[in-house]
């Protein structure tokens, strides 16, 4: 310790007293980093996975989707002659038991002979799939997952009906190599060949059918070279194309959502975790002034001090942040043990080095960010004080360039939380948000401390001295409610907006929700299932509404991939979307901008739209939008736009159009159906598609049950994240109780000198701290219900409730936490003896 | 030695300090008047509130005053800033304290060695033990201060005030924390190793047998001069 630098050599003496005074501060920022760098690791591990398993989740090196119509002959000679081609068709379809007894929704894959042309399908029986799906005795074979053998209670060799065919299940799938979990699953798989689909009467004009065609080029082909090639002989073929890079956009963007919102959460923890580093640097600093003077008093200038301890809080800060890194590169195993059963493909264990040095970069940034004003301060430290008997704690404001460098500080740190982020602008929202919520509680413990010295002197000797300890000088009110107040807030609004979600799908969907979803009926057929329908005692309302897919291409010319979108509105552009027709508005919406075409409207093709959407996309009417339909390019021209309440769960189109334009387009026509009585379901049901048996029937409550499910897995996640903060906000509590011992130790000695009973001195600090913990807790649930209540009406459009229980909940846990811990931190006061401390006094 | 005979190493002429403070304005310093020669042990007393810690700041370039001229080894030292005169003291003055002010988390032999590694000298160390030789207290340069007794802190203390050969010596009370015997033995190396060194002692106090031993001691009462008496027959720090 005698060489190097001046300031490393004296940071390195100062830190010979161990971590004394720095559990805190290490715990605050391991914990943080450690969010944030488990976040950013079982991210990359998950990307690294998808990247990975990309063909094989692709079934090719390029992938073409179609919906309704198959490719043209003359694309699909040019894939022919390009590699390797698999064509498969997929749908959702009604199979039934061979009795017709049973029935079940399944996600229906037909497949050709090449199916897959990457890794291979396994089955539970010693055979080929092409053998398995081979006709036999004039009966096709099919595979399914066991679920649906159970759903259809049938066994392996049993027959099942799908649409007007009758097929043989040969064997259960044991893996399918191309099945990613999809959220809009809402039934099991069955695999049927292609020969047989076409047998099934199912494939029809309109309905709800996707192509795929998966191509895997010759080996050392350019792949981008053939893709624009392949785009440049077939501008308007209407597919969408996936090639590696792009292999599972839905599953990118759920991963970097999920991402961002949870590293979000993890800088909540860190700015709660800030806080306690904050605290723990002011009192250790404050401990430090008499060295600070003697240093200063022995020709150490303002500079060598103010890098000395800059130097103790950057290895105390690489300490905690080494922590919180090694805990965070080990998620990734964590992951991949808990995630395997759920996820189709593997997480690959290792080590992330970019998101680590993110997280660790946060972790020192933070840490610098929450020292300086203390750094700052104790520069000022006169050495003049050790001339007096009593060294006074650090107080005044830093010098302006300290306060330069705190504000850089902060500014750099907001500047990597947005600049790192998927979504920018939602991180600097977040940031803002934080901003105000710092601000509103300092300005709330000011109020607090204001009140406390405003209250008077209550007769209440124990109430009175509570109230004194709340706002005496250097009291850590500021730093609890803030910390505490944090870490309370986030929990608030995660539990509102989980709360207001399950009321929208416990409670208010059901109520208005239709009971079916019918899809893929004939236009011709529409008469037949209203009046089958309307034969059943207890069916209520029946709407039917035809319907095509289609694709927006272009925005007023402009090709629609290369439009600047909103993020909350970019996912309309990316698959294939019902299109209807109407004369009439269509009931739950409202036109909100223009006006509704006349019923007998016979113009130019216009279209209504989503008003939300149309922000987002930025158009208004006058704008058009070039949609692809069946293979078609069609022009038209927004004539107004509308509000939708998509919480009726009813018949619901972001896009409709005005009467002559799709009429002559091959569509089918879906039907909503309301049941007075859940217990005719299944009838319903069946006397639908017995009658009618390419009609899908999809229960609203199966769909709602599988939403609930999702629900409740990602809350669970969330909770667990938001938890962290929580336990930030805890520790930066209990440091502050642990910085108070000293004082409390005293202040419970000269009590009790002075006659105080130990039940009396507890009522104080129980007081005191249930005062603190009730304040914090009513901040942070009016700060939670505001926040909660933007997320809820703004992003989910839906209504806002303020459910009570979460809110006594939230003011019964912090008062439990404050409480709890301030007790403890009492008892041990209490145990001291007075005698040997006065002796020492 | 006459004190007017050659340049003075303390020069304060009109020193004035007025501090404020919720009662109103304190008049802790009213116009004081010094001047202390080189080699010259001056003993400071007065009753407490007199103004003798104050004084013994702005000498040491801790406190600017109100008003008044402080000269100290030539350099004036009103309108310094802060950094300059922490460098100041580094190269000039050294000040030991009745609560001797060690830092606890170094040893011994890093408290000493401070103003030398602060001074950059590469030989702080050397030295460092050689002045922890000269107080006796070789045998104890890897202790920490709460490893030592009252005595051997303030030993390190005076150790690392002149260890660096400063031109002034300042002690605020230096036995005040210390039973008698060792107050002595600690007054007795102070004065021997200011007078070796022929370092300029300032030696606050109001033990006035401990006064005596200084060949002038100066009464301040009420932030003024109010006596300064030359003896012949102390113990000078330089001879």
């Amino acid at each position: 310790m005698r060489t190097g630098p001046i300031a490393l050599r004296l940071a390195r003496r100062e830190l010979r007293t161990g971590l004394k005074g720095f559990r805190i501060f290490l715990a605050c920022l391991a914990l943080g980093v450690a969010a944030i760098a488990a976040v950013g690791s079982v991210s990359s591990a998950m990307m690294a996975g998808l990247e990975g398993d990309s063909r094989r989740i692709l079934g090719g090196d390029v992938a073409l989707r179609m919906v309704h119509q198959p490719a043209p002959p003359e694309a699909l000679e040019y894939l022919e002659a390009s590699g390797d081609v698999s064509t498969v068709v997929s749908m959702r379809a009604m199979a039934r038991g061979d009795g017709g007894e049973t029935s079940s929704l399944v996600e229906l894959k037909a497949v050709d002979d090449p199916y897959p042309l990457v890794d291979t399908l396994d089955l539970d029986r010693d055979m080929t799939l092409a053998d398995a799906l081979a006709p036999r005795d004039g009966v096709h074979g099919a595979v399914a997952e066991e679920s649906l053998a159970r759903r259809l209670e049938i066994a392996v060799g049993d027959r099942l009906r799908l649409g007007e065919s009758t097929l043989e299940l040969r064997a259960l799938i044991t893996t399918e190599p191309d099945r990613l979990v999809n959220f809009a699953s809402f039934g099991p798989r069955l695999m049927v060949s292609d020969a047989a689909v076409a047998e099934t009467g199912l494939v029809q004009v309109g309905s709800l059918v996707r192509h795929y065609y998966r191509i895997v080029l010759p080996a050392g082909a350019d792949r981008q070279a053939w893709i624009a090639d392949l785009e440049e002989r077939f501008p308007d073929a209407g597919w969408r194309l996936s090639s590696l890079e792009n292999a599972t956009p839905g599953y990118d963007n759920f991963v970097s959502r999920v991402t961002l919102f949870l590293t979000l959460v993890g800088l909540t923890a860190l700015l709660v975790g800030g806080v306690g580093v904050a605290m723990a640097v002011r009192s250790y600093l404050d401990g430090k002034t008499e060295t600070v003077a003697t240093l200063k008093c022995l020709g150490a200038p303002s500079g060598l001090v103010f890098r000395t301890y800059l130097l103790v809080v950057c290895i105390l800060a690489a300490a905690g942040t080494a922590i919180g890194l090694a805990v965070g590169a080990l998620a990734p195993m964590v992951a991949a043990q808990l995630a395997a059963p759920l996820l189709p493909f593997a997480i690959p264990v290792a080590v992330y080095p970019a998101p680590l040095a993110l997280a660790a970069l946060f972790g020192m940034l933070t840490a610098v960010a929450f020292s300086l004003w203390s750094l700052g301060r104790v520069c000022e430290v006169k050495a003049a004080q050790l001339f007096r008997s009593a060294i006074a704690p650090l107080g005044g404001w830093p010098r302006l360039p300290y306060l330069v460098a705190l504000v850089a500080a902060i500014g750099l740190l907001a500047a990597l939380a947005i600049f790192t982020a998927s979504d920018p602008w939602l991180a600097t929202a977040f940031i803002i948000g934080s901003v105000a919520a710092v601000a509103l509680f300092l300005a709330a413990s000011w109020v607090i401390m204001t009140l406390a010295r405003k209250a008077g002197r209550p007769r209440d000797p124990e109430l009175r001295m509570a109230l004194a300890n709340l706002h005496r000088p250097g009291a850590p009110t500021p730093g609890v409610v803030l910390a505490l107040g944090l870490g309370l807030t986030v929990l608030v609004t995660i539990a509102l907006i989980q709360a207001n979600l399950s009321r929208q799908v416990d409670e208010r969907i059901p109520d208005v929700a239709p009971a079916f979803f019918f899809i893929d009926i004939q236009p011709h057929q529409t008469d037949r299932f209203l009046e089958l329908l309307r034969g059943i005692d207890g069916v209520g309302n029946i709407q039917t509404t035809p319907m095509v897919r289609g694709r927006i291409t272009h925005l007023n010319g402009q090709p629609a991939d290369e439009a600047s979108v909103a993020p909350d509105a970019s996912w309309v552009l990316r698959g294939d979307r019902g299109l209807t027709y109407s004369a009439t508005p269509p009931e739950n919406s409202e036109v909100v901008e223009g006006t509704w075409w006349p019923a007998d409207y016979a113009g130019p093709p216009l279209v209504s739209f989503d008003a939300n959407l149309a922000e987002g996309l930025g158009v208004g009417i006058g704008d058009t939008m070039t949609l692809n339909i069946l293979g078609r390019p069609m022009t038209v021209e927004i004539g107004n736009l509308r509000k939708i309440d998509w919480g009726s769960l009813g018949m619901n189109f972001t896009f409709v159009f005005a009467p002559g334009t799709l009429e002559a387009a091959p569509h089918s026509v879906i039907a909503t159906v309301h049941v007075d009585d859940p217990s005719l379901e299944a009838a319903v049901q069946r006397a639908v598609t017995d009658a009618l048996p390419n009609v899908t029937a999809i229960r609203v409550k199966d769909a709602l049950e599988g939403a609930n499910r999702i629900l409740s897995a990602v809350s669970i996640a969330v909770r667990a994240t938001a938890a962290v903060t929580l336990v930030a906000g805890t520790l930066v509590l209990a440091g502050a109780i642990a910085a108070g011992h000293a004082r409390r130790v005293r202040d419970a000695v000269v009590l009790k000198v002075l006659g105080a009973t130990r039940m009396r001195i507890v009522k104080i600090y129980l007081l005191e701290y249930g005062l603190l913990g009730l304040s914090t807790a009513a901040i942070a649930s009016l700060v939670g219900s505001i926040a909660a209540s933007v997320v809820v009406v703004q992003v989910m459009r839906g209504d806002f409730v303020l459910p009570p229980g979460v809110l006594a909940l939230t003011a019964l846990l912090a008062m439990g936490i404050t409480v709890s811990f301030g007790f403890v931190g009492t008892w041990r006061a209490l145990g001291q003896r007075p005698a040997p401390m006065l002796r020492n006094e | 030695m006459n004190p007017s005979s050659a340049e003075p190493i303390v020069h304060l002429k009109g020193v004035t300090l007025n501090l404020r403070s919720g009662a109103g304005e304190v008049n802790v310093l009213r116009g004081i008047d010094i001047d202390v020669a080189a080699g010259e042990a001056v003993g400071i007393v007065g009753p407490s509130g007199a103004g003798k810690s104050t004084l013994m700041m702005i000498t040491a370039g801790l406190e600017n005053p109100t008003a008044g001229s402080v000269r100290v080894a030539g350099t004036e030292l009103v309108g310094l800033d802060e950094d300059t005169l922490a460098r100041f003291r580094r190269d000039n003055v050294g000040i030991v304290f009745q609560a001797f002010r060690l830092v606890p988390t170094m040893t011994a032999l890093e408290n000493v060695a401070v103003p030398l590694e602060l001074a950059g000298r590469s030989d702080a160390f050397e030295a460092a033990a050689e002045a922890l030789d000269r107080v006796g207290l070789s045998h104890r340069v890897e202790h920490y201060p709460e490893q030592l007794s009252g005595g051997e802190q303030q030993r390190v203390a005076i150790a690392r005030a002149v260890v660096a050969k400063p031109r002034l010596l300042l002690a605020d009370e230096p036995t005040g924390n210390l039973d008698g015997a060792t107050g002595e033995q600690i007054i007795d190396l102070l004065f021997g190793l200011a007078r070796d060194d022929g370092t300029t002692l300032m030696l606050i106090t109001h033990d006035m047998d401990l006064a005596d031993r200084c060949g002038r001691t100066v009464k301040v009462a009420d932030g003024r001069v109010v006596e300064d008496t030359a003896r012949p027959h102390a113990d000078q720090a330089a001879e």
